[in-house]
């Protein structure tokens, strides 16, 4: 398969027209803070920036990339900055919710797995203590006249307390955030991105 | 770095922090601002105790209360984005979701785990080998303080596990990657090896949970007072409160670059256990985290407390017999 239709997952990519008179030399200058960061390295080749991230910071601008080329080229108008950046953020974000979706899975296995003893268990658990139905619970004379509603004896319900041990919802939920958080973050990370280049370029 | 002297201890004076209720900074703003940024905390806390006080026995669910749990996080994250303490504490789309990830692994692998081995199942256990019925006395009490006391005995073991955490290397290896965090923000509390989470959600108030009511009040305060231990929002927080529990100034100078600075503030809710055994230090820091505050990547958060574990196991045993002639 060819990897430009898989690619677009964890790159983000764009470019960026400079103003007229910009040489790469002053551009690079410009952007340069943005690479002086904590585990933050960066090589520089005539027109090309190439910078590589470790651990980097929370607080760092550019912390979700991990990697990245940075090009200066000559537009028909003009200096175009081009910039091909990876994240392997990005990347997890959309498979999370594969492994979610597995968790939900394996928490049905799991269910079905402990049925059978589960029912036996049930069985024998009926037969034995009915006369524990009318027991009524004490309540504090204190939250008797406060108005507290009176306390209910929890129903034992053992084949649904069950379902609920291994309901596999919450996975369903957070892999469907995932998929969520991963639009909003290849958008708005690919705008945060050119946004920042963009000020630093064309600030005066 | 002088760094401040607390009681028998230098504190800050490796990376700097701030000391004394009087050094932190207050809520700026207009008088709105002001007033809701004093008195967000105690009526929240009381609202959500009235409400489960009250509330008919066909709403006082569990479900109930992982709805406004949720929504009382959402509501949290809103106030960060509106007054956040530190901007260098601003959250990111990159650390929400890295946080959400922890909290996804604690809804789904982690509770899968618990429903086995974790304080849940031991107490069903060992309430069924012994006649419990002897201790309800304990229902007849106020709710109240029913709750108070399932809260109460939790956090007391917590506040020691924590502290074992801090002083016993092999729990320190699973708690440390907490530490590594940078910022502190709503889900931060969920960032960490799953080990230490599983070690840490282990307690005993389970076993008075008799009355439903009761429980979801234990829970409503756990999550009134404990949540604001890692939080991003400046708050004018009232001088009782932050005597009786903690908060993000007390739990930020914890997580704090200074190693003596780490070892204070332990409890999760009840800042006064604190204050009884000697570990309570008031102040605030910023810069926070391990190594210079670099930031750990999730992987290395799952396998640190092993590798680095087995690293420290095989300098142990396997040091050199030979002894190293002397120059």
């Amino acid at each position: 398969m060819n990897s430009r239709f898989t690619d677009w997952i964890w790159h983000v990519s764009g470019s960026l027209a400079l103003t007229s008179g910009q040489s790469s030399e002053e551009a690079f200058a410009r952007l340069d803070p943005l690479f002086r960061q904590a585990g933050t390295s960066h090589e520089r080749a005539a027109d090309t920036l190439t910078f590589r991230k470790k651990d980097q910071a929370a607080q760092d601008k550019m912390s979700i990339f991990d990697g990245g080329v940075l090009q200066i080229e000559k537009g028909v108008t003009g200096p175009v900055l081009r910039y091909r950046l990876t994240s392997r953020a990005l990347l997890f974000c959309f498979l999370a919710p594969l492994l979610f979706l597995a968790f939900a899975q394996f928490n049905i296995a799991l269910g079905k797995l402990e049925k059978p003893s589960t029912e036996a268990a049930g069985k024998g658990n009926t037969s034995k203590k009915p006369e524990k139905k009318d027991v009524v619970l004490p309540q504090n004379p204190i939250d008797k006249a406060l108005g507290a509603p009176a306390p209910e004896k929890p129903k034992k319900d053992g084949a649904d307390k069950e379902k609920k041990k291994h309901s596999p919802t919450a996975a369903y939920v957070f892999a469907a955030i995932f998929a969520l958080l991963y639009v909003i973050g290849r958008i708005l990370e690919d705008r945060l991105v050119k946004a920042l280049f963009r000020k630093r370029l064309l600030s005066s | 770095m002088a760094g401040v002297r607390v009681g028998k201890r230098v504190i800050g004076a490796q990376s700097p922090v701030t000391i004394g209720w009087e050094n932190i900074p207050r809520v700026e703003g207009g008088p709105v601002k002001q007033f809701v940024f004093t008195w967000f905390q105690p009526t929240m806390l009381f609202a959500l105790l009235a409400f489960w006080y009250y509330a008919p026995n066909s709403i006082a669910k569990a479900s109930t209360a992982i709805g406004i749990g949720i929504g009382f996080k959402v509501l949290l994250l809103s106030l960060e984005w509106v007054n956040p303490r530190h901007e260098s504490w601003r959250l990111t789309w990159k650390e929400l979701t890295t946080d959400l990830f922890y909290v996804g692994l604690g809804y789904t692998l982690l509770r899968m785990v618990d429903s086995y081995i974790g304080d849940g199942a031991m107490i069903e256990a060992i309430q069924h080998a012994f006649d419990w019925e002897k201790f309800s006395w304990f229902m007849g009490l106020p709710l109240l303080v029913q709750a108070f006391l399932i809260s109460f005995i939790f956090d007391f073991g917590q506040y020691w596990m924590h502290r074992g955490m801090h002083n016993w290397y092999p729990l320190w290896l699973p708690h440390s990657v907490h530490h590594y965090i940078t910022q502190l923000n709503i889900n931060k509390g969920a960032v960490g090896n799953p080990v230490e989470l599983f070690l840490i959600g282990l307690g005993i108030g389970g076993f008075f949970d008799f009355l439903p009511r009761a429980a979801l009040m234990a829970g409503a305060l756990g999550m009134a007072i404990g949540t604001y231990q890692h939080i991003n929002v400046r708050f004018n927080t009232p001088r009782w409160w932050r005597f009786l529990f903690n908060t993000t100034e007390h739990h930020s100078l914890h997580h704090s670059r200074d190693f003596e600075a780490t070892r204070s503030n332990y409890a999760g809710s009840y800042i006064f256990i604190d204050r009884i055994f000697g570990t309570c230090v008031d102040g605030e820091a910023e810069l926070l985290g391990l190594e210079g505050g670099r930031r750990m990547s999730i992987r290395e958060q799952m396998t640190f407390p092993f590798t680095e574990g087995w690293k420290t196991l095989k300098e142990r045993l396997g040091r050199p017999a030979v002894a190293v002639p002397a120059e």
